[in-house]
């Protein structure tokens, strides 16, 4: 069969169809509000705050406080510790004057060469 | 209990307050959104029973999950959303994308069953129409709803699908052409 015509969508006013049931829309917020189950979830079973529960958060807070207090305390002490044994070295090559090596020297009975050759070999 | 009027802005708030005014957001939620969603479901599924189903699954889909809907897109996009999910889901749970002339085991025809269907008023042409949608892809089929039937803007389309506006006119100029394909092949 030959077609008279070619069809168009847009020579077509759009029109739907389908109908419902009578009163359907005018009933359905209703229908689907009915439908719906509780929300237990959300408002009926809201746990209850116990004073443990309450406190929780801070005691927690308080012991990553204390630990990282004393890591802190650690670090400190173990570098104050090198410190104290740096200052020590500090004291102990600070604390013999040139007189008293000069003097130690001259009372060491070493003579000139026993210096050359000491400095000499000291690596 | 007086009807409460939409206001997006409104009714977002309410959601997060005590459960009356939770009820009562979504009841201004659903009294809004349920026909043009109702709509949208059944030009895919055809039948009322099915439509009817898949809106009310749709709803309590929303309430039940109302507390991850944190408000960052719109309401009636959510909404879309999970619509188009839920029919998505029961089409190719129920095939309806059945054969679209009857087969040799006599399974009927979308027209056939549009003709029997009591809520179907279209005529021969509109069950043409409604056979040559059939045999879209469903992506295709439901831009090409909402753009005819439910005459929806690109825009609106793109939110709720989560489509770029160009692909969504590409999308639409296919699916016209296939139709006009359709009617132009019968016979």
């Amino acid at each position: 069969m030959e077609k008279d015509r070619i069809y168009k969508i847009d020579e077509h006013e759009p029109r739907r169809p389908f109908t419902v049931p009578e009163g359907y829309f005018e009933n359905l917020t209703q229908n689907i509000m009915a439908a719906l189950p509780e929300q237990e979830s959300v408002y009926s079973t809201r746990i209850t705050v116990t004073p443990w529960m309450r406190i929780r958060p801070y005691l927690y807070a308080a012991a990553a406080f204390a630990g990282i207090f004393f890591c802190i305390k650690a670090a400190v002490g173990i570098s104050s510790r090198n410190n104290a044994a740096q200052v020590a070295d500090i004291e102990e090559t600070t604390i013999y004057s040139d007189e008293y090596i000069d003097s130690f020297l001259e009372t060491a009975m070493i003579d000139d060469f026993t210096l050359y050759y000491t400095f000499v070999n000291a690596n | 209990m007086a009807m409460m009027a939409y206001d997006e802005r409104r009714i977002l708030d309410m959601l997060h307050e005590d459960e009356l005014s939770r009820h009562r957001a979504f009841e201004a939620i659903v009294r809004n959104f349920s026909e043009q969603l109702y709509w949208q479901i059944r030009h895919m599924v055809l039948s009322h029973e099915d439509a009817n189903d898949i809106l009310q699954n749709t709803f309590i889909k929303a309430w039940t999950n109302l507390d991850s809907f944190m408000g960052y897109s719109r309401i009636s996009t959510w909404l879309y959303r999970i619509a188009i999910n839920e029919t998505l889901t029961f089409l190719n749970r129920q095939k309806v994308t059945v054969p679209i002339e009857t087969d040799d085991e006599g399974e009927m025809s979308i027209a056939d069953r549009l003709e029997s269907d009591p809520y179907f008023d279209g005529d021969l042409t509109e069950r043409q129409l409604q056979e040559a949608i059939a045999t879209l892809p469903d992506k295709q089929r439901m831009v090409f709803n909402m753009k005819y039937f439910n005459e929806m803007k690109y825009e609106e389309i793109s939110e709720a699908l989560g489509t770029s506006v160009g692909a969504l006119k590409a999308s639409f100029h296919i699916a016209v052409k296939k139709i006009e394909e359709y009617f132009n092949n019968i016979d």
